[in-house]
């Protein structure tokens, strides 16, 4: 399944490419170690094959195994020994194999990136970038499909950033790469050769912290990242067609968030449905629902309503695993029943 | 059994006569080390008056702190966990700092721009893969210095011990590795972690050089870790060293001992194995110390103590706003918001007071 995310998309100019969401994250690697010699990149698999999913490809041919190398087979050493490359003046962009192998290093990111600078008060800090592939889908183990932003998004001194779309990817991986705070960067394994579009040449960044509006509509917001925000878009096109207006939002990164922009929409359409892949109990979902509570509790016209996985883990059984993950039919459903509320 | 490496015997006699240093160096050090352990009881004492927080005693490895931190030059870097004060303080962190850091003031928490010391790691091993990163770190730039780091036996049991050490190995950095091994994890004894009988014995497995040193013999613990640095430097990777030593003070402020060891325990390594002690019996064999010389050292101690205690008491309470600052480069929206709950926090407590 090939998409256009920005269904406005026109014709590329000689400076736009075409690319999948890998690729764009490629040339987004390819240009950062370009531009600093600061940048390395490591972790299991990415100098000589290139990781898992191909994005670090070519890229220690092109660099040199200084700059691009294999680490020993540990999520905590990866992370932990980040810290002390970051230290000591490396912008070092680390792969973890999958969302899901997080937890071994999440030590390393809730204890010590996370507050190093804060310990310190300001002789070290972190600037690093963890990127890794998460999300659900895709017909893998156990393990490699889970969504694990909220446990990310609640440790203090973290930014999250989660790209739905390739131009947004490139941009914000530059970004976080250029960003003096640690950034854990959520790669969604279904969008990374599922969705192309027009992607500018060259060195851009989007800066973290500003929403996108996917799909604009004046009935309800849908607020949704990562590989979520194609879904509603899907939801969002159908409902217009039955003259439903959806303002579709993605935050593009939960920390910082842009809470202007939900809010400026929430004001518009009083209706709110959010779409998460990650369990619904204290999942970013409710952070957001929170914040629309205390600051547009009197715009709101309807209850805000989550479409999410249940409170389970990400399971294997990859034949029933559509009614655990968000299809565009539960939102369509969701979209429907804060509009009769 | 093995035999530990050893230069000068529990009893003042040299058992490698020909690795002692000179006695005016002799004596600097233990100079340094009649230092070191009065600022550690000092704090204690500071706890029992409500004047500092929990702090964790290294009284009794003063040995395998100084002797090991004294192999650095400048430049070098130090990756220490929460007992290393003595480290730390041999490192060149002020006594005013640590004062201020263990009463748990910001001001304390700064590390000095000329310090290469990483943050203190309360949390068991996390500073391996630090020391880890920052000496691979050094290495892919080419540069001279090494990094040290320390562990307690406890800390060889975790995850993160293996982690460092075996990273650092792989990449043959520039680190090494002390594990402080002092007979207890707060209560529970070196047996527990471990039927291995010897915790340096790992090096093998990770394929660098290791070392059994008696902890308590400062000169023992200066000779290898100086062994240990020069290998790093030169590029020929890591080292794994350990250090027999006992904590003759509780864990932590807090703690009681006589809950897990017997008092005739501490009170045989007191009297006959503690690590100033047989410098002393050393320096007054040679004729070059008495109890004069004692007596004014110790008062030195103090005095130098007491003036670092009037600089840090003399040092304003803490603004509220430390606790926002350094969280981000520059605040986030919602940390903003939160800077708004705070002045109203700060005027709720004015109002109140």
């Amino acid at each position: 399944m090939t998409q256009t995310v920005q269904p406005a998309a026109k014709a590329a100019p000689a400076s736009q490419k075409t690319m999948t969401l890998a690729a764009a994250l490629t040339d987004a690697m390819d240009l950062a170690l370009a531009r600093d010699p600061n940048v390395i990149l490591y972790g299991e698999d990415v100098g000589v094959m290139g990781g898992v999913f191909r994005i670090t490809t070519g890229l220690q041919a092109k660099y040199g195994k200084e700059r691009v190398f294999d680490s020993p087979l540990t999520e905590s050493g990866i992370v932990g020994s980040a810290v002390g490359m970051a230290a000591l003046g490396f912008r070092p962009v680390v792969e973890l194999q999958f969302g899901g192998f997080l937890y071994p290093g999440f030590d390393q990111m809730a204890s010590h990136v996370s507050r190093y600078r804060y310990r310190s008060r300001g002789r070290w800090s972190t600037p690093l970038v963890i990127r890794f592939p998460y999300g659900g889908g895709v017909n893998l183990l156990e393990q490699h499909h889970d969504s694990p932003e909220a446990y990310l998004a609640h440790t203090p001194g973290i930014k999250v950033v989660i790209p739905s779309s390739p131009k947004d990817a490139k941009g914000l991986l530059l970004a976080s790469i250029e960003d003096p705070d640690p950034v854990v960067f959520f790669e969604n394994i279904k969008l990374y050769r599922s969705v192309k579009e027009e992607v500018p040449q060259g060195y851009y960044t989007v800066p973290l912290g500003q929403g996108r509006r996917v799909h604009e509509g004046k009935d309800v917001t849908v607020i949704a990242w990562g590989a979520m925000v194609q879904t509603c878009l899907q939801a969002a096109v159908a409902a217009e067609e039955a003259g439903i207006g959806v303002d579709l939002i993605d935050p593009r990164t939960l920390v910082p968030l842009d809470l202007e922009l939900i809010l400026e929409s929430v004001a518009k359409t009083g209706r709110v449905v959010i779409v998460h892949e990650a369990v619904r109990t204290a999942g970013f979902g409710a952070e957001i629902s929170a914040l629309i509570a205390e600051h547009a509790i009197y715009h709101l016209e309807a209850p805000v309503l989550r479409v999410t996985h249940p409170d389970t883990m990400h399971s294997p059984f990859n034949a029933i695993n559509h009614y655990s993950r968000p299809e565009p039919a539960y939102v369509a459903d969701a979209i429907r029943q804060v509009l009769e509320a | 059994m093995l035999t530990p490496f050893q230069i000068l015997a529990a009893d003042g006699s040299v058992t490698q006569p020909d690795l002692l240093p000179p006695l005016d160096q002799v004596e600097s050090i233990y100079r340094k080390m009649v230092r070191l352990r009065h600022f550690d009881d000092r704090l204690m004492v500071l706890y029992k008056q409500s004047k500092m927080g929990t702090y964790p005693q290294f009284g009794g490895q003063e040995a395998s702190q100084l002797g090991a931190t004294l192999a650095l030059s400048q430049g070098d870097y130090l990756a220490p966990m929460y007992r290393n004060t003595g480290a730390a303080l041999a490192f060149g962190w002020s006594p005013k700092q640590a004062i201020l850091y263990w009463r748990g003031h910001p001001a304390g928490w700064k590390i000095p721009d000329e310090l290469n010391m990483l943050p203190i790691i309360i949390d068991i091993a996390s500073q391996f893969p630090h020391a880890a990163g920052a000496a691979t770190a050094l290495k892919l730039r080419g540069l001279p210095q090494v990094v040290l780091s320390f562990i307690g036996e406890g800390g060889t049991s975790q995850g993160d011990f293996h982690v460092g050490v075996n990273w650092a190995s792989a990449m043959r950095a520039p680190a090494v590795f002390v594990i402080e091994n002092n007979g207890y994890a707060i209560s529970v004894p070196r047996a527990l972690q471990s039927g291995a009988d010897y915790l340096f014995k790992r090096a093998e497995g990770y394929g660098i050089p290791g070392h059994l040193v008696d902890g308590n013999d400062v000169f023992a613990v200066h000779h290898i870790a100086k062994e240990a640095v020069e290998r790093a430097r030169r590029g020929e990777g890591p080292s794994l060293i350990e250090h027999l030593t006992y904590r003759l003070r509780p864990h932590t402020t807090g703690d009681d001992p006589k809950a897990y060891r017997s008092d005739a325990e501490t009170q045989e390594w007191a009297e006959h194995r503690d690590p100033l002690l047989r410098v002393r019996l050393l320096l007054t064999a040679q004729g070059h110390w008495d109890d004069q010389h004692e007596a004014e050292l110790r008062k030195e101690a103090e005095e130098e103590f007491n003036a670092a205690l009037a600089e840090a008491d003399a040092t304003p309470a803490p603004d509220p706003h430390a606790l926002l600052e350094y969280a981000m480069a520059s605040p986030t929206p919602a940390l903003r918001a939160q800077g708004k709950i705070l002045e109203q926090r700060i005027r709720l407590l004015e109002a109140q007071a």
